[in-house]
């Protein structure tokens, strides 16, 4: 698990997966999470930038960094509702 | 002589049985394919079928005239697969030893998951007595609001949804009723299908035929009294006539036998095709977790591997052979037109052919008479 300021409930490795699959894979988990908890995604797809911070938005969720790692991306997402 | 045992006899579980039966000699191995329906269905022809009564042998073929002589098929279901003694219980009381064990058990429709299906207004078209519902919920359509839309990912043919709208659009205008009907396609994406190019071109033909497309829409639940679909994000939208593809999940045999993962699909190596952490099991097609569509297309490329890398382990050897992932998907977008699609791990979904519609539509036609004379049988 990857160390961080943030107390990561769930990381999802979405490496190797285009999309949809990184998103696929956000959304179940944010299913499985609790309020209040935050998550890691991580994904190589290009077009994950555009589409995974464009469904936080929709979802009223928070993105609260990316972080750009050696390769791929790793985003932050904390659930609120 | 050793014992092959394949879980399993949709289109994965029949193809793989004869083409190892091709490449082996009764002598040696003897192949028992184990599967309590007596018929193989042509699935993709539920989608055409949605709005004409064909008779079912139309796409129904017996399992005993494509499966070859050597096979022997046992028409029991699978209760229980014991990894450790090696065996499989069946329904009709029997144990079976396997030396080699293939899963193609397939995806099993959760449609108590959606809690709906009872509603005259609420279909899929994913099984057949499911179909021939829908067929008379189409009939009996006269106008109002018709929504489509997957409830979960992954799900058996990724454009089968989005052609559903191409196809009931075209239903419509036929019946003349298109202009007293809206058709609203949800989709859980920004776009209505994944590859950017593709959906450009789709975006652009459902603007022709005003069919509404309606992005990052998740389906949480029905609203079955008040005739609602709900999403995750929080949107509601009314339905007069909801298609909804129900929840794909692995079967129990699958989660009983500790094989499953939180869905019950079969952590699979995507390149050997080997189930993780067994030595002597293999999966194919829609049970597993393999990152591509569940298709019969992947089933149909990823067959020779399951084949080679399991007779090479009978010799001995390691299974070396490897999957790249590849396939192909036809999108029809009417029922004389498709798009030809083909990607692999490797890469997106790239287009081909959107040049020349008509023509594709014709080869997604003929392909089904090449499912029952050579694909199924494992000539191609």
């Amino acid at each position: 698990m990857f160390m961080t300021k943030y107390d990561i409930a769930i990381e999802i490795d979405a490496r190797g997966s285009f999309c949809p699959g990184p998103m696929m894979e956000l959304i179940k988990a944010i299913r499985q999470s609790e309020v209040g908890e935050f998550l890691s995604l991580l994904s190589e797809d290009e077009g994950t930038r555009n589409d995974v911070p464009a469904w936080i938005n929709k979802a009223k969720h928070e993105l609260v960094e990316i972080i750009y790692e050696d390769g791929y991306d790793r985003y932050i997402v904390k659930k609120l509702h | 002589m050793q014992r092959i045992v394949i879980v399993g006899g949709g289109f994965s579980g029949i193809n793989v049985a004869n083409k190892i039966s091709m490449k082996t000699k009764r002598k040696d191995v003897s192949i028992i394919l184990i599967e309590p329906r007596e018929d193989n269905v042509y699935e993709p022809f539920y989608l055409y079928w949605s709005f004409r009564k064909d008779p079912l042998k139309k796409f129904h073929i017996p399992i005993r005239k494509v499966l070859r002589k050597r096979v022997q098929h046992i028409p029991a279901l699978a209760t229980k697969i014991d990894t450790k003694n090696k065996s499989v219980d069946l329904s009709n009381g029997e144990t079976i030893r396997y030396d080699y064990l293939i899963i193609a058990t397939g995806a099993r429709m959760a449609e108590e998951k959606v809690g709906a299906y009872e509603k005259d207004n609420v279909h899929h078209f994913y099984l057949t007595k499911a179909t021939t519902e829908l067929q008379e919920a189409l009939k009996n359509f006269n106008g109002g609001t018709i929504v489509i839309s997957p409830s979960t990912v992954p799900y058996k043919c990724p454009p089968a949804p989005m052609e559903f709208a191409f196809m009931v659009d075209r239903y419509l205008r036929k019946r003349k009723i298109r202009d007293k009907s809206t058709i609203k396609f949800l989709y859980p994406l920004l776009r209505p299908y994944p590859e950017r190019r593709v959906a450009a071109k789709i975006q652009e033909l459902y603007d022709k035929r005003g069919i509404e497309f309606v992005e990052f829409f998740n389906f949480e639940r029905v609203d079955k009294e008040n005739n609602k679909i709900v999403s995750l994000e929080g949107d509601e939208i009314d339905y007069d006539l909801l298609v909804l593809i129900p929840p794909h999940e692995g079967h129990k045999v699958i989660i009983e036998a500790g094989l499953g993962d939180r869905e019950g699909f079969v952590p699979t190596d995507r390149f050997t095709l080997k189930v993780k952490d067994q030595d002597n099991i293999y999966a194919i097609g829609d049970c597993t977790n393999l990152p591509v569509s569940k298709s019969g297309a992947v089933s149909h490329f990823s067959a020779p591997t399951v084949a080679k890398n399991l007779l090479l382990e009978m010799e001995g050897k390691e299974p070396t052979e490897k999957y790249d992932g590849f396939t192909i998907c036809f999108v029809v977008t009417s029922p004389r037109r498709s798009l030809l699609l083909f990607f692999s791990y490797a890469y997106p979904p790239k287009k081909f052919g959107l040049h020349n519609l008509f023509i594709y539509g014709l080869v997604k036609k003929a392909f089904k008479i090449a499912y029952f004379k050579a694909i199924l049988r494992g000539y191609l």
